[in-house]
């Protein structure tokens, strides 16, 4: 066993945050994560940026096959990650370079790459997700909203919810249903991709708890959209979504968020005197920063952990589970301690009375990001439970 | 024993219960996050009209006479509907203090005004840089001149100091042998020349205020309690005022046990209720158990409190329990809706904020712990 990396590796991890180390200093005030990017147009035109800066680079391509301009390897990405979630930049799209571009990668025909991919590389391309519907959460496969073909066009009708950035991204990968009377309900689903510019796409803003504008509910209304903008096959939209082993994994953007964090708290309780000592002096604090730095470590070690299997070719999707699961809910206790550290004031919202401008208040809230979004938690310890532990599924 | 509400309490409980759900749904709990000031004076008059302000107030100053524990369960249902306003801070932190410490004059003169709906009062105790409520983070000086002490410094998170008509602010008149000592408490007109007032945004939008005080005049007799002798007072303000938090809290907690519970009966995935599953039952089995202890904690501090018992451990340690529980409780809440519960429009999340402001006022968990260790008998 061997966790030390390469020089190369050394090297290039210190490129990526020297710039994103850079790049941090143009944050607008108050700006963190994804509702940062999709709440205030300030907070957009930043994240459009960085995406031009990471795409004159070739960072947006990191893992991709070399034929589409990719360079590095899943490895790269990972350092990648470190770096944006440490500073808290944006910049790499979750749903265009995270998600749509390895599914395209692993399952999209030469047409479909050629023409989607140059876009999501050179960070011009925003996109979003439109797969849950009201009825359709954790139980994806239920969803509903149909896709009649016509021609060489599918005719669209239905509603979609919890569209991130919906508002703002150009493009969307929407999940549909085209065959109504399939035997299983994961049959007969299509993965398709359409401009969110089209004529009866309708996008209404839900506000997230704390009043930023996150996502959204989509309503489509005999949305066209060409047959050629399939992904996969037709009605076989669900294998396409299975495709995760591509991805990376690892939340190692949200774990170098935490240490982040930890050293911006430990910096606070050195410097604030109450009574005239230094918090950093309560034993009770000392105690639980401690605890968080171990919990962090843990997370971190797994994270690695999984980067290695997955470079490997050996990750499976319960290796994830359980990565997302712990960094999620580390997240959350770190903000509830983010914000008991700052007493009354850890309740205060971004303003002239705020400290860290207001942030561990933001995410006392938006840790559910983490946590419900992309498979809740509940679902990802019975993907653990039922792959993982080989534990009977109930019916 | 007779652990069980009076007939009375119980008409008081349920009556509420159906007022409030009437009068201020959710909806409208939501909308005067917003307003400027942050509650309804309308619904303050229906609520002077059935007496509420008065509960605990005594009849010869036009109040109901009931007792403490009777305003709790007020207080409980207030929590249970997420009532935002100055109620808590004008009934606890107010009228108790001038009962307990006030003059007759100033009894005669403020408490049917608070009994009536007419004077809405609110405690001045933090300050900059003060991170807990010890009486080493008063500083604000108040100096005599002439008839009047002129009181100059700042406060934090004064609630609901936007629209006070008076504060009963802790002010520093001495350098005292200790930190208690050379405390005096004043009431102060909130509208007198010299306060400036501004709102401070926080998570649950509760209006806590920075109010600023530059050479503010408060007549000397308008000073509560004894010259440098403040600070018991103001322990008694905060100890009841952690007792009527821990009670909103607990009526929150049980309304996000019942939110959740209803969700999960009703909303298929999987082409069933998910409450059938296990994994979400045992959580909400665990919301209720958490909630029935967290109550019979509160109902018993609060009980010790209306009976004129020492209960300084008690309330520290139902103040500590609640503020961890009704975080995780709702926390829980919001997980189990799912997507829904996150937004904005659902209630979930409303009792979520809630829950971290009611946390650190009247003293957080450290703070509430420290006082148990004491008293269970850990030097220091
Ligand atoms: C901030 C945020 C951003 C999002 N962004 C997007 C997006 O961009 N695009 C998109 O398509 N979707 C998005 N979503 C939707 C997200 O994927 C769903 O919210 C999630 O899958 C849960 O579905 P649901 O909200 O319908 O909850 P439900 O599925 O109704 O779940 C409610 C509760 O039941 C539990 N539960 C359900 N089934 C089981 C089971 N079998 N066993 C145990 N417990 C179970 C859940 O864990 C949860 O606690 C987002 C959600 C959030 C919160």
């Amino acid at each position: 066993m061997d966790f030390k990396l390469t020089d190369e590796h050394v090297k290039l991890r210190k490129e990526f945050f020297n710039v994103c180390e850079e790049l941090a200093k143009k944050r607008p005030e108050g700006f963190t994560g994804l509702e940062g990017c999709y709440d205030t147009d300030e907070g957009w035109a930043y994240h459009l940026d960085c995406a031009k800066v990471f795409a004159k680079r070739g960072w947006l391509t990191l893992g991709w096959p070399e034929e589409y301009g990719g360079q590095g390897t899943i490895m790269d990405k990972v350092f990648m990650s470190e770096a944006t979630g440490y500073y808290d930049v944006p910049g790499v799209d979750i749903f265009g370079v995270d998600m749509l571009a390895p599914t395209l990668h692993a399952t999209a025909s030469q047409e479909i790459k050629r023409e989607f991919l140059p876009s999501i590389a050179s960070g011009e391309r925003m996109w979003c997700e439109l797969w849950s519907e009201p009825n359709a959460g954790s139980d994806l496969a239920a969803l509903s909203t149909s896709a009649v073909r016509q021609g060489d066009e599918y005719v669209i009708n239905g509603q979609k919810i919890w569209s991130t950035g919906a508002h703002r991204a150009h493009w969307a990968f929407a999940l549909v249903r085209t065959d109504p009377n399939a035997d299983r309900k994961q049959k007969g689903i299509t993965f398709l991709l359409f401009d969110m510019k089209t004529p009866g796409v309708t996008v209404n803003p839900i506000l997230y708890m704390d009043g930023g504008h996150l996502y959204n509910e989509v309503f489509l209304d005999d949305v066209r959209v060409p047959v050629k903008n399939v992904v996969g096959e037709e009605n076989q939209g669900w294998g396409v979504t299975q495709t995760l082993a591509a991805f990376e994994r690892s939340n190692l953007g949200a774990i170098m968020g935490m240490h982040r964090q930890i050293e911006e708290l430990v910096n606070y309780c050195n410097e604030t005197k109450v009574k005239g000592e230094p918090l950093a002096k309560n034993p009770l604090i000392r105690s639980r920063l401690a605890k968080a730095a171990c919990d962090l470590w843990a997370a971190h070690a797994l994270a690695y952990r999984i980067v290695d299997a997955q470079s490997r070719n050996e990750m499976a999707a319960f290796d994830a589970s359980a990565v997302k699961v712990f960094s999620g809910e580390l997240q959350a206790r770190m903000a509830q301690l983010g914000t008991e550290i700052l007493g009354p004031y850890g309740q205060v919202k971004h303003s002239r009375w705020a400290l860290f401008e207001g942030f561990f208040e933001k995410w006392y809230q938006q840790s559910f990001i983490l946590n419900v979004a992309m498979g809740t938690n509940e679902i990802q310890r019975n993907i653990i439970s039922w792959y993982g532990l080989g534990l009977p599924r109930m019916k | 024993m007779d652990i069980t509400f009076t007939e009375e309490q119980e008409m008081l409980r349920k009556s509420a219960g159906d007022f409030l759900t009437a009068e201020c749904p959710k909806t409208k709990a939501r909308e005067l996050e917003e307003d400027e000031k942050g509650y309804s004076p309308e619904l303050w008059q229906k609520m002077a009209g059935l007496g509420w302000m008065g509960l605990a107030i005594p009849e010869e100053y036009e109040g109901m006479g009931m007792t403490f524990q009777d305003l709790t369960v007020l207080l409980e249902a207030m929590g249970n509907n997420v009532l935002p306003g100055p109620f808590s801070c004008t009934v606890v932190g107010g009228a108790f203090a001038i009962i307990e410490a006030g003059t007759a004059e100033q009894k005669k003169d403020l408490l049917p005004r608070i009994a009536n709906g007419e004077a809405i009062l609110t405690t001045a105790l933090l300050e900059p840089g003060s991170t807990c409520y010890d009486a080493s983070g008063v500083n604000l000086k108040a100096t005599a001149q002439g008839d009047n002490f002129v009181l100059s410094g700042t406060k934090v998170f004064v609630e609901m100091a936007n629209v006070a008509d008076y504060m009963i602010c802790a002010a520093r008149t001495k350098e005292g042998s200790s930190d208690e000592d050379g405390i005096s408490l004043f009431i102060v007109d909130a509208k007198a020349p010299g306060i400036s007032c501004e709102v401070i945004p926080t998570i649950a939008f509760d209006k806590l205020c920075e109010v600023r005080f530059e050479n503010v005049a408060v007549p000397k007799k308008n000073m509560l309690g004894e010259m440098d002798k403040g600070w018991p007072i103001m322990q008694s303000i905060m100890q009841k005022g952690a007792i009527a938090k821990s009670a909103e809290s607990v009526g929150g907690m049980q309304a996000s046990v019942d939110m959740t519970v209803a969700y999960c009966k009703d909303r298929v995935q999987y082409d069933r209720p998910i409450g059938a599953f296990q994994a979400l039952q045992h959580i909400m089995a665990d919301m209720w158990i958490i909630t029935q202890t967290s109550k019979y904690l509160v109902y018993q501090a609060a009980w010790m409190e209306s009976e004129g018992l020492p209960c300084a451990m008690e309330v520290a340690m139902a103040k500590a329990y609640v503020n961890e529980n009704y975080k995780w409780v709702t926390e829980r809440a919001v997980s189990l809706h799912g997507g829904i519960g996150t937004s904005r429009e659902h209630d979930t999340g409303l009792y979520y904020r809630r829950a971290k402001a009611a946390d650190t006022a009247f003293g957080d968990t450290d703070f509430q712990r420290e006082l148990v260790a004491k008293k269970i008998g850990l030097i220091s």
